[in-house]
């Protein structure tokens, strides 16, 4: 079974998305912020990161960073979702594995499993 | 293409806005989650009633976001920098009547555009027109009558392009003077969406107002028509 990480600090959110993903036939691991995702991906690597903006203690920018300087997750592609994703710049967001940017705002609760259909995922 | 740079050195820290901006973007995230829930609820819900209100929730919420959205955009006028295009001010109508069309049917009201061959472009920054014009037709929602019709329209004046929402609700009291958001509230209203309209349109160089009817009132925003006009 495909493993995706989720990493999102808002309990029911990040309840909902693991209800559609395992719904869609996803493995599902949790993480509420940057460093429990940190240690995640040292037992075992996701197929892909589901990770939320804003985040308790570090945001996901943290985590991004961190993402890319280990070999082994540098090439994990990573959803993100934010209410504020029109502040971001998409363009250097794809240099971090950046494969889609969902508006928390507007989206549909399956989109995060579109989008990892999208992407092969 | 033009880039316009806004220039006012505006500090929302300074004059209290600050807590009104941070609350709005803190409300977006829960507002955010109620819709999805909601969304999800939608997809598994099987009796009509059930499905009315779940959609009422949607739309509720919706609306809630446009406005948060709205707010927390006022914050980063100052700072930003925002494309100036030319806009076909009837198909943005059409598109807003569009996205809007939902909301008034739950509420069983209709929302139309006053047709028009000739659609004159106007420069303005989308998104920020977009929003002035959704606002507009929030506002005409909640005051307008049952078995009213909400109308969109566009007219060309000499030098500048007017969109307009027209509706049946309460008129203004006359004040012989510009629509400022402090004169010009409707009954029971903050004033917070001409305000937030009006910040928009001074981004964009232009200008909101109101006009009364015997029977309602339009909220406008005139905006400067394109040059390009001229090629069509």
């Amino acid at each position: 079974m495909t493993m995706v990480l989720l990493v999102e600090d808002d309990a029911w959110y990040a309840e909902q998305q693991q209800r559609l993903l395992k719904a869609s036939g996803y493995e599902v691991q949790h993480a509420s912020d940057a460093q429990r995702a940190i240690d995640l991906t040292s037992t075992q690597l996701p197929a892909a990161i589901v990770l939320d903006i804003l985040l308790t203690y570090n945001t996901a920018f943290a985590l991004l960073h961190e993402l890319q300087s280990y070999a082994e997750t540098s090439e994990l592609p990573v959803i993100l979702y934010s209410t504020q994703t029109e502040l971001m710049n998409r363009d250097a967001l794809a240099a971090y594995g950046v494969v889609a940017v969902l508006d928390k705002t507007n989206m549909h609760p399956l989109d995060v499993v579109r989008a990892l259909k999208k992407v092969g995922i | 293409m033009t880039r316009r740079e806004t220039s006012r050195t505006y500090d929302p820290s300074l004059d209290g806005s600050f807590g009104l901006l941070s609350a709005a973007h803190e409300l977006k995230a829960p507002t955010a989650l109620l819709r999805q829930l909601a969304l999800e609820l939608r997809g598994i819900a099987e009796g009509d009633t059930e499905r009315r209100l779940i959609d009422q929730m949607i739309l509720t919420s919706e609306r809630s976001l446009r406005l948060t959205s709205d707010l927390t955009k006022t914050a980063r006028l100052q700072d930003g920098l925002f494309e100036m295009e030319p806009v076909n001010a009837q198909q943005l109508c059409e598109e807003v009547a569009h996205e809007l069309t939902p909301l008034y049917r739950a509420h069983g009201r209709t929302i139309n555009v006053r047709p028009r061959r000739q659609a004159p472009l106007v420069v303005a920054n989308r998104d920020l027109l977009r929003r002035v014009l959704l606002g507009f037709g929030d506002n005409a929602l909640h005051y307008s009558h049952e078995d009213t019709s909400v109308v969109l329209g566009v007219e060309q004046r000499d030098r500048f392009v007017q969109l307009g929402v027209r509706d049946q609700g309460p008129i203004l009291p006359y004040r012989g003077v510009d629509a400022r958001p402090a004169v010009t509230g409707r009954p029971q209203s903050s004033g917070l969406g001409l305000m937030i309209a009006q910040q928009f349109a001074d981004v964009m160089n232009g200008t909101v107002g109101t006009r009364r009817h015997k029977d309602g009132m339009t909220f406008y925003i005139n905006m400067a028509m394109s040059e390009q006009l001229s090629l069509l």
